[in-house]
């Protein structure tokens, strides 16, 4: 009764959650697909199940007169989500936990960033995946691999006009670990997110415990 | 009365019939419209105390009453987009379809977001409002934060024309954003773990409550869905919509009618043949009946514009009883013998029918005093049946019957003495007082078993299977209907919005703590003025000096230009309910804006969406002026169980009313025999109910004050009538015996209606009736002993 509508909006603010949802798939899944080097690509990344990484995103926007930057450390966890903690130029920490975004403070105290229920569908899509649905990418974006499996690239063409009308594509590349994700948008907006010292998380501190909602 | 005199009323009762026939015949099947109510909503009473309240849930039950929705599911995500396509393009060919929606029609982004552009300094989200109210605001930081968010930013709107992102936040959080539903392919899916789930929309060209509309859809879209389920092997439809809820209830009540109908009538013509051994008395008990039945009818859809189902179902059983009048005349025609004279005969039933007509008026009169639609339709429907089959024994009997008769048949007459002197025997003196008080004592533990029950269900109990598809389509697309919502008045627009997000601030309160799944309401599509206000006033300061404002952009990356636009535009304009309302993003929501329907004021609706209860909706709304929460479907439960409660105190009263009638008319000392076998047939019966631990109902009340007055009615029978056939014993407990056995025939077979709120008046009935007849005896077992 309430939103039948066909509003691209629907669309867009899941956009966010798309890929991330690409990066928790890849970094995660360990299921089969069509070509031997994604299938080999996705089993190889499925044997941390979580990493810690320096990350630097580089942004490039029309809008823009300079390149942005910005850097700090992540943490991921598959099944979970991801830990986002910006050191430069500017301290921010975020929990991208697939159904919601929140901010967390110096002392550690979460508020949510949006209150949008949007990305809980993904959050459910994302579920289905990581017990090994494929599908749900698949549906979205047209996937390629090239390169070898110590050092390959994943490209992903959206699938649906609609988003077809903002993100005109997504590369990742990597070889043990991932290592770089290029999200390139239809207005020109560039973003390239390099990872750095990627290496298994070990134990997780109870702040990362209870962002990320891990037992 | 002379023969003549006999015809001439005979033939002005038979033309007065004819013209109810010729107008109930009009009123059936004459007008384009079947007068047949299937909208069992309709048969709700008013249950709010604010005139609007009903107005908001009319409107919100009808605002969708024409729509059906349809998911097209496949494990195969291929095959349920080409089945939702080929469901899609099947439902459209036909005209019963106003218009179907499967494939999305193509959209323009920067269309859809444009026109608020110019509001973008009014409209917040709290997460926004939160962050700019603190102290510490750094807008340089809050810049460096958007610009470098991880992944993306400056989604539908461009980065230059949102700086902050606070428009961006905002459309985000809008209800369209939040549809579980994905465009995929051009079609709206959801993806579960047992496949995908296709949308499709039909709305029909006509009401879902009409007849002819209603088979054709079906119809089409069995046949839509037969070809598609062969065309793509393992597709399931779910389906929604008034329109199923409608058919399958006219279905299982016209069910109901044909068998409970039939069965009667058959078993009715059989016991009234093998009694009086001739086909006349049976045709004329039927069309004394029959004119009865067609009289309520015409009044019934005179009186109420329609008739509802429950009361064609309650009709047909009504044949059990307005033939009972019919039956007295008969017997007393078969047991003068060769002595009958039709008008003696009359003057000899007179007192007894008008007795029992009396007490029967008197128990649906009652009935009648209930506030609810359909009850107080059922109670028209049985006074004015009753009255005209009672007429047309005064009328029009006597000149059919004016040949003496055979005496009824030995058998019933033998068996009904026999029955009768034991009873008699059993009820006669000390024994009778030790087995009463047995009996109570048997009775006591059904009586303390009693509990009772007044949910909504016994009225409107949609097949399990529709229930079902309907809550499997709410999980998968979140769309559904619900019968609670918030109705918020205010004196004017501005007033109504900011009552709106007093009442929204607690809901999304109870949605954070997963009380509920969230709320649909216009205040956070179009905030007050006031709240938009508050937010200039918040992103004020920002663009104070302008200058600075400069600055700090150009410093973050942006062009001088697009920063002179930006400065420009501020601070825009508010945006106002009326002009949102025309867009077409306000499409989906504008019936949720009461303002045309409130006289001196306005009102709007908010929807809570998930499964919260009645106590914590209500909570949500305590202490806000204006907001009020409408739930039909518990206001209907309480209104049944404060009727409940009266339903019990009216028996009692019905019971005193009756004392001083049977007193004045069998003395003060024969009257509680008179009058024992109904009220002791109540009591077992309530017994027996608490024994099957049977949770007592409203109906269940109702069945009784019918058995109350039934039941009177056969101890008046009989005490009435026992005089005037001393020359054959037991004839006139063999009548009542047969009445009893027509009424648990018809009222009887309600116990296996697929209503239950029938179901539980057919069972009180069938026992209560049962009991009555056998303990009728006893009203004259004092004067059988004394003679």
């Amino acid at each position: 009764m309430s939103c039948m509508t066909h509003h691209p909006r629907g669309l867009l603010n899941r956009f966010a959650g798309c890929a991330l949802l690409v990066l928790l798939l890849v970094c995660c899944s360990a299921h089969a697909q069509n070509t031997d080097l994604l299938h080999s690509i996705i089993d190889r990344l499925s044997q941390h199940s979580a990493v810690r990484a320096s990350f630097t995103q580089q942004r490039q926007s029309p809008a823009l007169t300079q390149a942005q930057s910005s850097s700090g450390q992540l943490l991921f966890v598959t099944g979970h989500g991801m830990l986002w903690q910006v050191k430069q130029p500017y301290q921010q920490t975020l929990a991208l936990t697939g159904s919601r975004t929140m901010r967390i403070d110096a002392d550690g105290h979460m508020q949510p960033v949006r209150s949008e229920r949007g990305i809980n569908q993904i959050s459910q899509m994302l579920q289905g995946m990581l017990t090994g649905q494929l599908d749900a990418v698949t549906r979205q974006f047209d996937v390629q691999a090239d390169g070898s499996a110590a050092q390959w690239s994943l490209h992903f063409t959206p699938r649906q006009s609609r988003m077809a009308q903002v993100l005109r594509g997504i590369q990742l590349d990597g070889g043990n670990y991932l290592q770089r994700i290029r999200i390139i948008m239809q207005d020109g907006t560039q973003t390239d997110i390099q990872m750095t010292d990627t290496h298994d998380a070990g134990p997780l501190s109870a702040l990362e415990k209870h962002a990320l909602d891990v037992p | 009365m002379t023969q003549r005199n006999l015809w001439l009323r005979a033939v002005g009762f038979m033309l007065a019939t004819l013209l109810l026939a010729v107008a109930c015949a009009w009123l059936l099947f004459g007008r384009g419209r079947s007068p047949v109510q299937t909208d069992l909503l309709a048969m709700l009473p008013a249950t709010e105390r604010n005139p609007l309240a009903e107005v908001a849930a009319q409107r919100l039950a009808h605002a969708n009453g024409n729509r059906v929705i349809l998911l097209a599911a496949n494990k195969d995500d291929e095959q349920a987009k080409a089945a939702a396509r080929e469901l899609g393009q099947l439902l459209a060919k036909d005209k019963v379809f106003a218009s179907v929606t499967a494939e999305l029609p193509p959209f323009d982004l920067q269309q859809l977001f444009a026109p608020y552009l110019q509001h973008r300094f009014s409209l917040l989200t709290e997460a926004d409002r939160q962050a700019l109210a603190q102290p510490g605001y750094d807008p340089r930081q809050a810049l460096a934060q958007h610009i470098n968010e991880p992944f993306v930013t400056g989604v539908g709107t461009r980065l230059q024309d949102d700086p902050f992102g606070w428009l961006q936040h905002w459309l985000e959080q809008q209800p369209w954003s939040r549809s579980p539903l994905l465009p995929e392919d051009n079609l709206l899916t959801a993806h579960r773990d047992d496949g995908s789930y296709v949308l499709v929309t039909a709305t029909l060209s006509g009401s879902a409550y009409d007849d002819g509309i209603q088979r054709r859809a079906l119809a089409v879209l069995d046949q839509a869905e037969h070809s598609i389920e062969h065309d793509h092997p393992g597709t399931r439809v779910l389906r929604t919509g008034a329109l199923f809820y409608a058919a399958t209830a006219r279905g299982d009540a016209e069910r109901d009618v044909h068998r409970v109908g039939l069965i009667s009538t058959l078993g009715i013509a059989l016991l009234l043949l093998l009694v009086f051994r001739s086909p006349r008395p049976l045709l004329l008990a039927f069309l004394s009946t029959a004119i009865g039945i067609v009289a309520a009818t015409t009044v019934s859809v005179l009186v109420f514009g329609q008739i509802y189902l429950l009361t064609l179902v309650f009709g047909a059983a009504l044949l059990g009883e307005a033939v009972d009048y019919s039956i007295q005349y008969l017997t007393a025609r078969a047991n003068a013998g060769s002595n009958w004279n039709p008008g003696q005969g009359l003057r000899q039933v007179r007192p007894a029918l008008l007795l029992a007509l009396g007490t029967s008026l008197l128990g649906y009169a009652l009935l009648g005093l209930v506030p609810f639609p359909a009850l107080r339709q059922m109670a028209c429907f049985a006074m004015v049946g009753m009255v005209v089959a009672c007429l047309s024994v005064f009328f029009l009997l006597p000149a059919l019957l004016q040949t003496p008769a055979k005496p009824l048949t030995h058998v019933s007459v033998r068996g009904a003495l026999v029955l009768q002197s034991a009873i008699s025997r059993c009820v006669a003196g000390r024994r009778g007082i030790l087995l009463g008080a047995m009996s109570l004592l048997l009775a006591l533990p059904g009586w303390l078993q009693m509990h009772h029950d007044d949910d909504v269900h016994l009225l409107i109990s949609p097949p399990s299977t529709l229930v079902a598809q309907e809550k499997q389509i709410r999980d998968v697309t979140g769309l559904g209907n619900s019968t609670q919502f918030y109705l918020v008045q205010g004196a004017n627009e501005e007033q109504v919005l900011q009552r709106e997000e007093a009442l929204e601030q607690r809901l999304q309160a109870m949605t954070d703590a997963g009380q509920l799944q969230g709320w649909v309401g216009l205040a956070g599509m179009v905030p007050s003025l006031q709240r938009q206000q508050a937010n200039q006033a918040l992103i004020a300061p920002l663009f104070a000096q302008a200058g600075r404002t400069h600055q700090w952009l150009h410093e973050a990356g942006f062009r001088d230009a697009d920063i002179d636009r930006l400065l420009q535009a501020w601070p825009g304009t508010p945006l106002h309910l009326q002009a949102w309302l025309k867009t077409p993003a306000a499409t989906p929501f504008r019936y949720l804006w009461m303002g045309d329907e409130a006289s001196g004021g306005a009102a709007s609706l908010v929807l809570p969406q998930g499964d919260a209860s009645n106590t914590a909706l209500q909570q949500a709304a305590a202490n806000l002026p204006g907001v009020t929460l409408v739930d039909k479907a518990a206001g209907v439960s309480q209104l049944f169980g404060r009727y409940r409660r009266y339903a019990s105190l009216w028996l009692l009263a019905a019971v005193l009313l009756i004392v001083p009638v049977f007193g004045w008319r069998y003395g003060w000392r024969s009257m509680p025999s008179v009058l024992a076998p109904p009220v002791l047939g109540i009591g077992f019966t309530l017994a027996v109910l608490g024994y099957l631990h049977h949770a007592l109902t409203l109906f269940h009340w109702m069945a009784l004050m019918l058995v109350l007055g039934v039941g009177a009615n056969y101890a008046v029978f009989l005490r009435e009538g026992e005089p005037h056939v001393t020359h054959r014993p037991g004839a006139m407990y063999a009548s009542v015996l047969l009445s009893a056995a027509t009424a648990l025939l018809s009222f009887g077979l309600l116990a296996f209606s697929s209503m239950p709120a029938l179901q539980d008046f057919g069972l009180t009935l069938l026992l209560g009736i049962g009991f009555t007849a056998l303990l009728v005896p006893a009203s004259t077992a004092s004067r059988i002993s004394l003679s």
